[in-house]
C-alpha cells in the first residue's frame, strides 16, 4: 500500500480508473509488469509524468505475447507512434481492451485493427491471406489459402466489395459468441 | 440517434457544427454509435463549443460518463485529455449549483463516498478470486473451453462457500450454544459413511433443538424453528434469483443470434484464443487449425453427396435404436436403484446385526449409485461409435441429453425413496437417515470423479502413449465432467434441509477436485483438437443447472415443507403436522401484537391468497406474451435490415456499373462536367463540401417520398437523413469506400433504378465518378 503513494498521485490513479476497466489494484500490478520489463528504463516514481517508452522487442517478449502469432500487430495497434514500441499508458490500454470487462464493440473494433494488416480500414484479401498463414503456421498450400479465403469473402462480406469494411466484421463477431471469451488476455 | 436531436433541437444555429458531429459519427463504427448514444456526444466535446458540450456532459451521471469513456476507442492520453474535460465543466457547474443549493452537495459526496465504497469492496472481492493464476495457466495451455469447466467449477465453489456462511451463521452457532454432549463413539469410519458419531452433531437435522435458544434472560429468545425455515428459504431464493441473473445474462452475451451462425468466416477471424500462450499449445493449435480448415476445404467438395431414402431410413433407424437402447438403461438403472434401495433399507432396519454390518450395508447404496453414474456415460459413448453423426455438434449435444436424463432420473428415484419409502418407515428420525444417505452420496461422487480421472485420463494415456498408439494422448472430457459437476451439486442443494453443514463437505470435495483435476489435465491431456463453442456450452450448462437441476431441488423442497410430516422425535419441526405449521404457528402469535400487524397481512394478502397468485402469474404471462411479440418484431427488423445491407451492396454493384460505363462511352456533355470537376478539384476540401449541397439537399426529401411511398421502409430511415451532409467528407482514399458511403447516405433508396427518377440516378452516378476520379487523382498523387 505504501507503493501506492510513491508511484501514482491518486488523482493519476483515478485518471486511469476512469478510462481503463481496471481497479486500483489491477492498474499498480501492470504497472508492476511494465516496469519488469526493464526495471532500468521505467522509474518507480510515475507521479511527474515521465515520458518513458518501451521498444516493442520488450514488449513481445512478455509471456502473454511471446507466442501469440499476431504480437506485433497488437503491439503495433496499441502503440501511438504504431511501431510496437509502448508507453505505459498504450500498455495499460491494451490490457484494458483486451481484459474480461470491455464490451464487444470496443474488442471488435481493437480486433479489426489487428487483422488490418496493410493498415487501410478494411480487411482485404491480402489481410486475409496473412492472417491464415499465421493461424495455421504456412501449413496450407497458397490455392488452399485462396480458397479459405474466398469462402470467408463471401460469407461475411454483405456489401459485396470484395473486402470487410468494419461493419461487415462487427457484424460477423455478433454471431460468434466465443469471440467475447477468446479474444481475452489474462493477467 | 444523436444526429436526429441535434437536428431538431438546435437545426438552425448549428449548420457547420452539425457537419463536423456528422463527420465525427461517421469515422466512428456504426454499431458503437447505436449501441451508446453518449459516445459520439463524449466524443464531440472536443470539437463542439464548451455550451454543448456542458449541457451533454451535466445530463449524465457520473458512471455512464465513466463508461462512455472507457468505451471509447481512442488512445489513453486522448480519453485522458477528455475525461479532464468533462470534469473541469463538471466542477465548474458544481461550484454553481453548489452556491445555491448545498444538497446537491452532499448528495454529490454521498454518491463519491459511495463509489469508493464500490471500488473498496470489488477490490475485495478480486481477493476472492479464487485461482486466477491457475486459470491463467490452464487456459495459456488448454484453451478457453477447458479454462470454463475450472470456471464453472470456481462459481459452484462460490456458490457453497456463501451457502455454508449463511447456514453455519443462522443455524449452527445458535445451535452450538446449546449443544448436548455427545457420547458416541469415533472410529473413523464416519467420514465415509457419515453415520455413528456425526449422528449426533450439527451435522444433521435431527440435532437441532424446537425451542428458542437465549443466552440470558435479557436478551430475547432466538427462535430455532423460524430460523432454520427463513435461512434455507431465503438461501434458495438469493440462489434462484443469482441463478436466473447469470443464466439470462449468459443467454443475452452468447446467444444473440444462434440460428445464423454460420460459421466459416468467424471460424477464421474469432478462432484465435489469444489467452493461449505457452508455446507448445500454439504450436498444436495452429497445427490443429491447418488440418481443420483442410476438412472444411474438403467438406465443401464433397457436399454434393446425397443419401438416398433407404440410407436415411438406416440412419434414423439407427439414431432410434441408439435412443431407445440409452433411455431403456437410464430407466434400467433407475429401476436397479429403486429395488436395491428398498431392499437395503429392510436389511438395515433389521435388528440381528452388529453395528459394523449395518455401517456396510449403508455403504452399499451410494457405490452402486456412484458406480451406474459413472459407468453408463462410457456405455453411451460407446453406442455413439455406432451412430454416424453427420455434424460433431449433434454428437456432443445427444450425448448431454442422454447423460443428463440419466443423472436426474437417478436423482429423481432417489427422491422418490426418500420421501415415499424413507420417511414412511418406522426409522426414528427420517430426516438424519436421508441426510446420511446424501452425505454418503456426495462422498461416493467425490471419490468416482477421483477415479474418472484416473481411469479415463490417467489411465488411458499410458494406454494411449504406451500400448496402442493410434489412440494418442486423451484430451479433456468437458461435458461429462460438467455434468458430474452438476449431479454433485444439486445433490448438495437437496442435502441443504437435512443437514445444513453439507456445503463445507461440497466446498472440500470441489477444492480437491480443483487441484487433482487440474494436475490430471496437465499431466495426462492435450488441448482439444475441435473447435469447442466454450460461450454457448457455458449457457447450456447453466441452464442445466437451473432447469432440471435447481427447479428439481425447489420443487422437492416445497413438498417436504408443505406436506411431509417430520418426524415425532427429533429434528427442530417436531411435533408438528407439517414443516409449514411453524410458520403459521408465528403467525398467530404475532397477531396479537399490533406492532408486527403489516407481516400478518403479507401473509394473510399475499402469501396464502390464491388471488394474489394468480394476478402475478397473469402479470408474468402477459409480460412475457408481449416480450415474446417484442422479440418477433426484432426478428423481422433484423432480416428486413440485413435484406437492406444485401440491397445496398447491389446499389453499389450497379451504380459502380453504370459508372464504369459512362467513363467508357463518354458522357454527353463533357465540356461541361470537366469544368465542374476540374473546378471541384482545385478546390480545398473545405470548400468543396460546401459546394456539393445542391445535390445532397435533394436526397433527404427523396428519400422521405420513397419512406412514405414503401411500408416496409423503416421508420429509423428518418434518423439518417441528415447522415448524407457528411457524404463528402471521408478520410479514406479508395473509391470503394466513397461509394459505400455513397450508398449508405440514402438507405431508404433500396432500387434507385426503379424508384428514384432517371434524372436523379444520373445526377447521382455523376456526382459518384467525380469523387471517384478525384479520390483515385489523390490516390496517383499519393503514389
Amino acid at each position: 500500500m505504501g507503493n501506492k503513494q510513491t508511484t501514482f498521485t491518486l488523482e493519476q490513479l483515478d485518471a486511469y480508473q476512469d478510462t481503463t476497466f481496471f481497479t486500483k489494484k489491477e492498474i499498480l500490478r501492470l504497472f508492476y509488469r511494465y516496469r519488469d520489463l526493464a526495471p532500468q528504463l521505467v522509474p518507480p516514481d510515475y507521479t511527474n509524468k515521465p515520458y518513458v517508452k518501451l521498444p516493442y522487442e520488450l514488449i513481445g517478449s512478455m509471456p502473454e505475447l511471446k507466442d501469440n502469432p499476431f504480437r506485433q500487430r497488437i503491439a503495433e495497434v496499441f502503440s501511438e507512434d504504431g511501431e510496437g514500441n509502448m508507453t505505459l499508458d498504450d500498455f495499460l490500454d491494451m490490457f484494458s481492451v483486451m481484459s474480461e470487462m470491455a464490451p464487444r464493440d470496443l474488442k471488435a473494433y481493437y480486433a479489426f485493427k489487428i487483422y488490418d494488416f496493410n493498415n487501410d480500414d478494411y480487411i482485404c484479401k491480402s489481410d486475409l491471406e496473412k492472417t491464415v498463414n499465421k493461424l495455421t503456421r504456412k501449413e496450407l498450400t497458397p490455392e488452399e489459402v485462396n480458397l479459405v479465403c474466398n469462402k470467408v469473402l463471401d460469407e461475411a462480406d454483405m456489401d459485396n466489395d470484395g473486402k470487410l469494411s468494419l461493419e461487415d466484421f462487427q457484424h460477423m463477431i455478433v454471431r460468434a459468441p466465443d469471440f467475447l471469451s477468446t479474444f481475452h488476455i489474462r493477467i | 440517434m444523436t444526429l436526429k436531436r441535434w437536428s431538431l433541437t438546435e437545426s438552425s444555429a448549428v449548420q457547420q457544427r452539425s457537419r463536423q458531429e456528422v463527420d465525427m459519427a461517421f469515422l466512428a463504427p456504426s454499431s458503437l454509435r447505436q449501441l451508446d448514444p453518449g459516445y459520439d456526444e463524449e466524443k464531440q466535446k472536443r470539437k463542439t463549443n464548451p455550451k454543448s458540450c456542458k449541457l451533454v456532459c451535466l445530463g449524465k451521471r457520473k458512471k455512464e460518463r465513466v463508461k462512455a469513456i472507457q468505451k471509447i476507442p481512442k488512445t489513453m492520453k486522448e480519453k485522458r485529455e477528455l475525461r479532464d474535460h468533462v470534469l473541469t465543466e463538471k466542477t465548474k457547474a458544481r461550484n454553481r449549483d453548489a452556491q445555491i443549493n448545498c444538497c446537491a452537495q452532499c448528495f454529490y459526496n454521498t454518491a463519491l463516498s459511495f463509489r469508493q465504497l464500490k471500488n473498496g469492496l470489488s477490490e475485495c472481492f478480486q481477493f476472492f478470486h479464487l485461482w486466477q493464476k491457475t486459470l491463467k495457466v490452464i487456459g495459456s495451455q488448454f484453451g478457453t473451453s477447458v479454462c470454463s469447466y475450472f470456471v464453472f467449477l470456481t462459481w459452484l465453489l462460490m456458490f457453497n462457500i456463501f451457502s455454508f456462511l449463511v447456514n453455519f451463521s443462522f443455524i449452527t452457532v445458535p445451535q452450538l450454544l446449546e449443544a448436548k454432549a455427545n457420547n458416541l463413539s469415533f472410529t473413523g469410519l464416519e467420514f465415509f459413511t457419515g453415520a455413528g458419531y456425526f449422528t449426533e452433531t450439527v451435522l444433521y437435522y435431527g440435532f437441532y433443538a424446537n425451542g428458542t435458544i437465549s443466552e440470558n434472560k435479557s436478551s430475547s429468545p432466538y427462535n430455532m424453528q423460524l430460523a432454520y425455515i427463513f435461512t434455507i428459504g431465503v438461501y434458495f431464493v438469493l440462489c434462484f434469483l443469482s441463478l436466473l441473473y447469470s443464466m439470462a445474462k449468459s443467454f443475452r452475451r452468447n446467444f444473440i443470434n444462434p440460428s445464423m451462425y454460420s460459421g466459416n468466416a468467424a471460424k477464421l477471424l474469432c478462432v484465435w484464443d489469444f489467452s493461449v500462450t505457452s508455446e507448445k499449445a500454439v504450436k498444436l493449435k495452429q497445427r490443429n487449425l491447418s488440418t481443420q480448415m483442410k476438412e472444411t476445404l474438403s467438406e465443401v467438395n464433397t457436399e454434393v453427396l446425397k443419401l438416398s431414402v433407404g440410407q436415411r431410413i438406416a440412419k434414423l433407424s439407427v439414431h432410434l435404436a441408439a435412443w431407445l437402447v440409452s433411455l431403456g438403461a437410464a430407466v434400467a438403472s433407475c429401476a436397479g436403484i429403486y429395488f436395491f434401495s428398498t431392499a437395503n433399507l429392510k436389511l438395515f432396519l433389521k435388528d440381528d446385526q452388529t453395528e459394523l454390518e449395518s455401517e456396510a450395508v449403508t455403504l452399499v447404496l451410494p457405490v452402486v449409485v456412484g458406480l451406474l453414474n459413472h459407468m453408463v456415460p462410457f456405455f453411451y459413448s460407446f453406442l455413439g461409435f455406432f451412430e454416424k453423426f453427420t455434424y460433431p455438434k449433434h454428437q456432443i449435444y445427444t450425448s448431454i441429453g442422454r447423460n443428463i436424463i440419466l443423472k436426474i432420473s437417478i436423482i429423481g428415484i432417489l427422491c422418490y425413496y426418500w420421501l415415499n419409502i424413507v420417511a414412511a418407515s418406522e426409522v426414528q428420525c427420517w430426516e438424519t437417515l436421508v441426510g446420511q444417505d446424501i452425505y454418503r452420496l456426495i462422498i461416493a461422487e467425490f471419490i468416482c470423479c477421483l477415479l474418472g480421472s484416473f481411469f479415463g485420463e490417467f489411465a488411458r494415456r499410458i494406454i494411449g502413449t504406451k500400448c496402442c498408439k493410434q489412440l494418442g494422448v486423451p484430451e479433456f472430457d468437458i461435458a461429462r465432467n460438467v455434468l458430474d459437476l452438476i449431479y454433485a451439486q444439486t445433490l448438495a442443494w437437496i442435502g441443504i434441509f437435512f443437514s445444513p453443514l453439507i456445503p463445507a463437505i461440497q466446498i472440500l470435495s470441489f477444492f480437491i477436485i480443483f487441484y487433482v483435476k487440474k494436475v490430471s489435465l496437465m499431466m495426462n491431456c492435450q488441448p482439444p483438437r475441435k473447435a469447442w463453442r466454450a460461450a454457448q456450452m457455458n449457457t447450456l450448462f447453466i441452464f442445466f443447472l437451473f432447469f432440471p437441476s435447481f427447479t428439481g431441488v425447489l420443487s422437492v423442497i416445497a413438498v417436504i415443507v408443505w406436506r411431509m410430516k417430520p418426524s415425532e422425535t427429533c429434528g427442530p419441526f417436531r411435533g408438528l403436522e407439517t414443516i409449514f405449521a411453524a410458520i403459521s404457528g408465528w403467525i398467530a402469535i404475532l397477531t396479537t401484537y399490533s406492532s408486527s400487524l403489516w407481516i400478518v397481512w403479507i401473509y394473510h394478502n399475499l402469501l396464502e391468497s390464491v388471488h394474489f397468485f394468480f394476478i402475478l402469474s397473469v402479470i408474468v404471462l402477459i409480460i412475457t406474451y408481449l416480450y415474446w411479440q417484442i422479440i418477433d418484431g426484432r426478428k423481422i427488423m433484423v432480416k428486413l435490415l440485413q435484406e437492406q445491407i444485401v440491397n445496398e451492396g447491389k446499389d453499389k454493384m450497379f451504380l459502380l456499373k453504370k459508372l464504369r460505363a459512362l467513363q467508357a462511352t463518354g458522357l454527353p456533355d463533357p465540356g461541361e462536367q470537366r469544368e465542374r470537376h476540374s473546378s471541384v478539384h482545385q478546390m480545398p476540401r473545405q470548400q468543396m463540401h460546401s459546394s456539393l449541397p445542391n445535390y445532397i439537399e435533394r436526397s433527404p426529401r427523396t428519400m422521405e417520398r420513397d419512406s412514405y411511398a414503401e411500408p416496409s421502409g423503416l421508420p429509423e430511415t428518418n434518423g439518417f437523413t441528415p447522415r448524407s451532409s457528411a457524404v463528402p467528407r471521408r478520410t479514406s482514399f479508395s473509391p470503394q469506400s466513397e461509394m459505400t458511403s455513397f450508398s449508405q447516405a440514402i438507405p431508404g433508396n433500396q432500387h434507385p433504378g426503379r424508384t428514384t427518377g432517371a434524372s436523379e440516378a444520373l445526377a447521382l452516378a455523376l456526382r459518384a465518378r467525380q469523387e471517384a476520379e478525384w479520390e483515385t487523382d489523390e490516390e496517383d498523387f499519393r503514389s
